[in-house]
């Protein structure tokens, strides 16, 4: 038996050729890894390198938020960990979750906006199977825009590292965000958008609806920076395991939504 | 595999095809199980009501026999695409049942879905994808291979006149254009049963003749059974052997134009073209100057012309004239207090 036979994949190269098409679409799958993933962690890199230390304001408060690992850095060095560990994780699940929510919006909404969902269900793969292969696409596609975002995001880091004699900042906080919270956090933006779309009338109404998605990261980031609590690998590894129970609840209900069409 | 007896089900081209072609033909796995000696189309007390109240579909009962081309008529809004949908199994019925070949678009939907090819407004294909890239795509949800499915566009893009715009984006088509390429998308698959709604509107003279001999040859040729929703009579009379009128809802009339026409109280006439000034008996004056009389069965028309040359009048010419759809159509509405088509 096939794994994933010919007409599913068929679908999923429509769904991503008609997002790629889509400027809006295209926009925002490119624009948020390069900001979030490239060009903010460089402008924090360059200036964790060259503005002079005694222009950091708030410096030692910031410091005091550190771990013990941390605590002997430098000034600089001490800066570019608090990045690297306290906002970037948080700011970094915004890929997953834009990329997952944006495909999603244009392979549910889009198709209904565009009248040609309903010419999708006279296939005789049946409405299951063609929610599937959607779903699965939109993950897939999010999967490797978060994977390269990584990537692109540890080149720059790295370097940063490297210009202040640091370790490689790889921990088990980057480790379990990575491998079980991103994947979580895609799910929850697929299954999220399918809910969405289905009572939504357009693709950019569905888009818009996605900023609440937004909402608890920013929590996090506010809950970090104000030391109310600080991100550890046990923190994320359970936030990750909410994340994925939440998955499969809102599958359920996504893939009901979509059957009833 | 069965035989293709009933309403020639199976064509030569797919007998023809050796078993490990035959995925060539997605309509193959189906037509396996066909009861070959049922209605292609059935309905069954057929209704739906989208609010519980008013019924936009009520009480359908009709059959449509494997290889006929059904014309179903009435005017907009009368539930004609609602009952498209309910037979494809894009809606469920809010009463009765529905089935094509036999199966049930309620429990059976992949089935029928391979059985069917269906062209409504409401089914639209790609606009940024080309022609050929469309018609490509919706070959393989269906099960063909790409290399087969390329093939079968590259043909159906020739018959509808469509080779030439083939890597044109569907958004730069005009209205004609993307009507003729929703047909050859509901064609991919080779289809046993064809919902058309409206195939022609949009379209120019020419494009109308076109499509109407291609569903005209699919039916003659491949057995294909056609279920045409259209407003344009005259188009359907040269096509439709026989008809469902319907009209808010409701089926008022089903069968042959013959039956229909007898059934509204309309009869042909004898018709005589005279010289100015000549009355025969039991004739009256048309706005068209010719003198007309009902006749029952041809063999009157002999005797008519004899008379009407005793009675001394000069027969310039002679014809008889059978109701037409339109005629029996605009009974029926009459009858029915309906509107226009």
């Amino acid at each position: 038996m096939k794994t994933f036979p010919q007409e599913e994949k068929a679908i999923v190269r429509k769904d991503f050729h008609e997002l790629w098409d889509s400027r809006m679409s295209r926009t925002t799958v490119l624009l948020v890894p390069l900001v979030l993933a490239v060009a903010l962690p460089i402008l924090f890199v360059v200036l964790i390198n060259t503005v002079p230390a005694s222009e950091i304001n708030g410096a030692d408060q910031m410091r005091k938020l550190l771990p013990e690992e941390a605590r002997g850095y430098s000034l600089r060095q001490s800066m570019l960990y608090m990045v690297t560990n306290l906002i970037f994780p948080v700011l970094y699940l915004m890929i997953p979750l834009m990329a997952s929510s944006v495909a999603a919006a244009s392979s549910f909404a889009g198709e209904r906006e565009r009248g040609t969902l309903e010419t999708l269900l006279l296939a005789p793969l049946g409405v299951r199977r063609i929610f599937h292969a959607k779903t699965l696409g939109c993950v897939l596609l999010s999967a490797v825009v978060t994977g390269i975002s990584f990537l692109a995001f540890a080149v720059v880091v790295s370097v940063g590292d490297i210009l202040l004699g640091m370790p490689f900042f790889l921990n088990w906080n980057w480790l379990v965000l990575i491998f079980f919270l991103a994947p979580a956090v895609t799910v929850f933006g697929v299954m999220f958008m399918v809910l969405v779309s289905a009572r939504s009338k357009s693709y950019i109404e569905s888009v818009q609806t996605s900023g609440y998605l937004v909402l608890p990261l920013v929590l996090l980031l506010i809950g970090q920076m104000a030391g109310i609590f600080r991100l550890g690998p046990l923190f994320l590894l359970l936030a990750a395991a909410v994340v994925w129970v939440a998955d499969a609840l809102l599958w359920v209900f996504a893939g009901r939504s979509f059957l009833k069409i | 595999m069965r035989d293709g007896g009933a309403g020639g089900i199976i064509t030569l081209q797919h007998l023809k095809a050796a078993p490990w072609k035959r995925r060539r033909f997605p309509v193959l796995k189906a037509l396996e199980v066909i009861p070959v000696n049922g209605p292609a189309v059935c309905a069954l007390g057929l209704g739906k009501s989208y609010n519980g109240k008013i019924f936009a579909l009520h009480g359908l009962s009709l059959e449509v026999r494997a290889g006929e081309v059904f014309g179903y008529l009435g005017p907009n809004g009368a539930g004609k695409t609602t009952t498209v949908r309910l037979m494809t199994g894009l809606l469920r019925p809010s009463e009765g049942s529905c089935s094509v070949f036999g199966f049930s678009p309620v429990q059976k939907p992949g089935e029928v879905h391979r059985l069917c090819g269906v062209m409504t407004d409401g089914v639209r294909m790609y606009r940024q994808m080309t022609g050929m890239e469309n018609l490509i795509f919706f070959g393989q949800i269906f099960g063909m291979r790409e290399e087969d499915g390329k093939e079968r566009a590259e043909d159906l893009l020739k018959r509808l006149d469509l080779w030439d715009v083939r890597d044109q984006k569907l958004s730069a088509y005009s209205t004609g254009m993307a009507q003729r390429l929703s047909l050859a998308r509901s064609l991919m698959h080779r289809p046993k049963v064809l919902f058309l709604d409206e195939p022609t509107s949009g379209l120019d003279p020419e494009s109308v003749q076109e499509v109407n001999s291609l569903i005209a040859g699919l039916a003659r040729t491949e057995g294909v059974t056609v279920f045409l929703c259209t407003h344009q009579l005259r188009y359907a009379q040269d096509l439709c052997r026989r008809y469902g009128i319907l009209e808010k809802g409701n089926l008022l009339a089903c069968g042959a134009l013959g039956d229909l026409a007898r059934d509204a109280g309309l009869h042909a006439k004898a018709s005589l073209r005279l010289k100015d000034g000549d009355a025969p008996s039991g004739f009256t004056r048309g706005t068209d100057g010719w003198w007309t009389t009902d006749i029952l069965s041809e063999d009157e028309m002999p005797k008519l012309i004899r008379r009407a040359m005793e009675e001394g009048c000069s027969i310039y010419e002679a014809e008889i004239r059978k109701p037409t759809l339109e005629d029996v159509y605009f009974q029926y509405m009459a009858l029915n207090g309906g509107e226009k088509p």
